[in-house]
């Protein structure tokens, strides 16, 4: 599902980022990324995304190789990928359904898919009863959950989550992990970077730690140290 | 489709919304810039109708040496009759010539006193021009020429016998013409000057509505929004803000043609006026000058701000 060999990345400012990176993570599984802050796990979401591209060395995501996809069609890689942020990113002057429904709008999707689907997701990530509620009527938990379902509603092969529980006390973050794994089970793949080391040993998946650029550790059923 | 026009619609007008203020700056610039267009467009409409109306019946005069001999009249007029340009050839003798000086100077005794109309004014032949601009025509075909005298004044001569000279209006024409150039190249300076803040001004709108944006934007990139979708809700803010600004213009100038030139109407003779129907013509040039300005502003407001 996500494939690098041998990536490097290079800031233009000189900054190495990511150096001589290797991975290769399978459809459905659940991979922690964890390492100090400036190791490169915001780096390796945004190659990813196609936000950035690597300076030496080739990315598969969803069988494609994302140097050789054009510019116009990276929209399109970007609807097979959820992304969920620390700081949530939603919009504060829509309420809980439009900001799911924004992510189905923005793509075209007719109304009664939009009608079909945002409540049902909204109900899986359990805030079936708050979809009229404005983010700053709901809790931290809360909103990570909306955020959960904006990237998921469009039902993504992938779900990248990038501190999702970095604003969030150990019980919320315990729940988040639980709608994550929940995710999981349904067959998306999952890779989350975080410095949380209560939830990596905790959860007993696949990690992988990165330190200054480099993969120092890629181990199954992994503990954050 | 209907979806998605609603959509594009509704974020355009949330846009409109936001933006009001500098919205109402773009637009009133817009406007300016197109009502100075259009009134470009105009004044070298006018111009046109001036010079038509005032050479399309534009007389030559070929002055006789005086007095007449006996076939110059016939001989001349037949070489004049073989020009395309001429359409109507009249001989006025003295007695003709004498009756028009007598019209003419009717308020200025001096003049008619002073003067031995059948002595003093030679005969000529009147030749009406289907087109001003061939006027050269009738001295080549006379073989007339300037040439300087010692004193260093011109003086025209022609070959054809007798023939004295010919009334030589190039020079006023030329002048016309120059005039008409300097006018409206002038409004159309200022004109392209205006279109440009205006290009400039409506890139800036979009441009901090994207800014006021960029949260939304950001989030549309991330769930793989295509650039279009993004983009078009900012063109069509655009076009509507310049498009309300070529309207608002086409409007100012009905208004001008109203106040202004349709009290001019019948008080000056041999100067005809522009008409509804040509305010109506410049309509369309505004329009499509409006929506250059906003295609223009769109693509250089968007550039910086969304590359994937």
């Amino acid at each position: 599902m996500i494939k690098l060999d041998d990536v490097t990345k290079t800031y233009r400012n000189g900054v190495t980022a990511l150096e001589d990176v290797s991975l290769d993570i399978d459809k459905g599984e659940f991979v922690f990324v964890v390492g100090p802050s400036g190791s490169g796990k915001s780096t390796l979401i945004r190659l990813l995304l196609k936000e950035e591209e690597a300076t030496r060395g080739n990315v598969f995501v969803a069988g494609k190789h994302l140097a050789r996809i054009s510019t116009w069609k990276v929209p399109h890689l970007r609807r097979n990928i959820g992304v969920v942020f620390q700081d949530y990113k939603l919009l504060q002057d829509k309420t809980t359904f439009e900001n799911v429904a924004f992510a189905l709008e923005v793509i075209g999707k007719q109304k009664h898919v939009i009608d079909q689907r945002v409540p049902e997701i909204l109900d899986y990530v359990g805030l079936g009863e708050k979809l009229n509620q404005y983010p700053d009527e709901l809790s931290g938990g809360e909103q990570q959950r909306v955020s959960i379902a904006r990237a998921c509603v469009n039902r993504p092969l992938v779900l990248l989550a990038d501190e999702p529980t970095g604003n969030l006390d150990p019980n919320t973050s315990v729940d988040i992990m639980r709608l994550l794994d929940k995710v999981n089970r349904i067959g998306t793949t999952v890779v989350m970077a975080t410095h949380d080391q209560a939830i990596v040993d905790a959860m007993r998946k696949r990690v992988i730690e990165l330190d200054r650029g480099k993969v120092v550790r890629d181990q199954s059923r992994g503990v954050y140290a | 489709m209907m979806r998605k026009l609603e959509y594009y619609f509704r974020e355009t007008a949330s846009g409109l919304r936001r933006n009001g203020v500098v919205a109402f700056a773009a637009m009133s610039t817009a406007f300016i810039a197109l009502f100075l267009f259009g009134l470009a467009l105009l004044i070298s409409k006018e111009f046109d109708l001036v010079i038509q109306a005032w050479t399309g019946n534009l007389q030559v005069a070929v002055y006789l040496d005086d007095p007449v001999a006996g076939d110059t009249v016939a001989r001349v007029q037949q070489k004049l009759d073989d020009l395309p340009v001429v359409t109507e050839i009249e001989y006025w003798d003295k007695t003709i010539t004498c009756e028009q000086y007598n019209n003419l100077f009717a308020n200025q005794p001096v003049f008619l006193e002073g003067v031995d109309c059948r002595a003093t004014i030679p005969t000529s032949l009147r030749a009406n021009l289907n087109d001003a601009a061939q006027f050269d025509q009738i001295t080549a075909a006379l073989a007339c020429e300037d040439q300087i005298d010692d004193d260093g004044s011109a003086r025209q001569v022609c070959a054809e016998p007798g023939v004295l000279r010919v009334s030589d209006f190039s020079a006023l024409l030329d002048r016309l013409v120059v005039i008409t150039r300097v006018l409206s190249f002038g409004v159309l300076a200022i004109a392209a000057l205006m279109l440009g803040s205006a290009i400039a001004l409506v890139a800036n709108t979009l441009r901090m509505g994207m800014f006021a944006r960029r949260k939304e934007i950001g989030i549309m990139r991330l769930v793989g929004a295509t650039n279009w979708r993004i983009r078009v809700p900012f063109l069509i803010e655009g076009l509507v803000e310049t498009l309300l600004g070529a309207a608002t213009a086409v409007f100012a100038l009905f208004l001008v043609k109203v106040v202004f030139i349709d009290q001019l109407r019948g008080k000056i003779q041999f100067f005809p006026l522009i008409k509804n129907s040509d305010v109506l013509a410049v309509a369309p040039w505004i329009l499509i000058a409006a929506a250059v300005v906003a295609v223009i502003a769109g693509t250089i407001g968007m550039r910086r701000f969304l590359d994937v």
